[in-house]
């Protein structure tokens, strides 16, 4: 191909896409972006989610996304979590036997004091900013599994600057965090089930997922404590599935760090290899 | 003059100077000729260019009385954001050429002195 047919080719393409653009914002192509008004869809979320005068359809958190995520279609949201854990799970038992060797290699003292104390005074912070993403999901922003994928950066900054072994020193093992992820996994079962727990014992009747009162089922949790938002069972979701995630997360840069070495040895069995 | 325009002043010049910095650390990171000068301009621009500017963000959002409340809680997060660069992008580019001169992997070239490369030699020997 010659040079001026490669800038022919080129340039059309740009231009192709540039006016493609320019029709498109335009609205020639039949409608705006952004649309003039929102959808219908999206009005009834805005008008629902926070709504104390119509409770039947609320989900009574101001964060729209947290109360469709958990509340309006929560079922969906313990699916995908299940197959987030399913995959932890099936990572941790592919590695099952593998161990880090005894001796730490001479290697394994970290990086240099200056990087250390950083990270010490970072380690703290990106806890805090994990929790506040977590534990305020339901008013701003954010959320369990948000909060949870940045605590988990914690432990891989620990594991980069300090080494696999100060991490298990420290008490950050697989089991614990295998302990952990299940006590998180259980905590969003109960939760799931807690309004019909609570229905059931005092007679009535109630949905599984169920936050707040619904048409038959008139029993659920409270969305305010002492004037404070709860969301009901949002904020519950949102601390138990921050703990499974960061945990899970933590696990599999555990298993991560293992040196490949190990993990071919326990694979491979015996010395004939089968 | 309202005394607080004197705050944003005073940050417009600290934002002034950090887009120096960065001008300056920019054509460094370009024209350098190896990689600890490199990272010396890259430091320029993170400190000089991202440090400075942050806290001069902060005095202006501070002066700013018709943002009400609110600029309280920006200045807090420009100063906040300003703290954790200037912690993290000198430790950062710290890290990186210690690894680099342990692992050798970028050539001190040209070179007027290296007494790092001196004492590890001293060391071994």
């Amino acid at each position: 191909m010659k040079a001026w047919e490669r800038i022919v080719i080129g340039a059309s393409m740009v231009i192709f896409v540039a006016l493609l653009a320019l029709v498109y914002t335009l609205g020639a192509l039949g409608y705006r972006v952004p649309p003039s008004t929102p959808r219908d869809l999206a009005m009834v979320y805005l008008t629902m989610t926070f709504n104390p005068s119509n409770p039947l359809f609320s989900a009574m958190a101001p964060e729209a996304v947290t109360a469709i995520v958990w509340d309006y279609r929560g079922l969906d949201t313990l699916f995908e979590t299940a197959v987030f854990f399913l995959a932890i799970i099936a990572s941790v038992a592919l590695m099952r036997g593998v161990s880090l060797p005894e001796k730490p290699p001479s290697s394994a003292e970290g990086m240099s004091l200056i990087v250390k104390t950083v990270t010490k005074l970072t380690i703290g912070m990106i806890l805090a900013v994990a929790a506040s993403i977590a534990f305020h999901g339901h008013l701003t922003p954010g959320g369990g599994f948000q909060g949870g994928a940045t605590a988990a950066v914690a432990p891989l900054v620990a594991l980069v600057v300090f080494s696999v072994y100060f991490l298990e020193r420290s008490g950050v093992t697989k089991n614990r965090m295998l302990g952990l992820r299940s006590a998180g996994l259980l905590g969003i079962g109960l939760t799931a089930f807690l309004v019909l727990i609570g229905s059931l014992l005092s007679g009535g009747t109630a949905f599984v997922f169920q936050n707040q009162p619904k048409p038959a089922a008139p029993i659920g949790l409270p969305w305010r404590i002492d004037g404070a938002l709860t969301g009901g069972t949002l904020f519950l979701f949102n601390v138990f599935e921050a703990l499974a995630v960061s945990a899970g997360f933590t696990i599999v840069f555990l298993l991560l760090a293992v040196p490949e070495e190990e993990a071919i040895k326990v694979v491979r069995g015996g010395e004939d290899g089968h | 003059m309202d005394p607080a325009w004197i705050l944003v002043i005073l940050g417009e010049v600290l934002v002034a100077i950090g887009v120096l910095c960065d001008l300056v650390a920019a054509i460094g990171m370009l024209r350098f000729p190896n990689f600890y000068v490199r990272l010396h301009a890259a430091t320029v621009g993170t400190i000089g260019g991202a440090f400075v500017p942050l806290v001069g963000a902060a005095l202006i959002a501070a002066g700013s009385e018709f943002l009400g409340v609110y600029r309280w809680f920006m200045a807090g997060a420009a100063l906040v954001t300003a703290f954790l660069v200037l912690i993290l992008a000198p430790a950062g580019s710290h890290a990186l050429a210690r690894a680099a001169h342990r692992s050798r992997a970028a050539v001190v070239k040209p070179k007027v002195v290296d007494h790092l490369e001196e004492d590890r030699r001293g060391g071994e020997g």
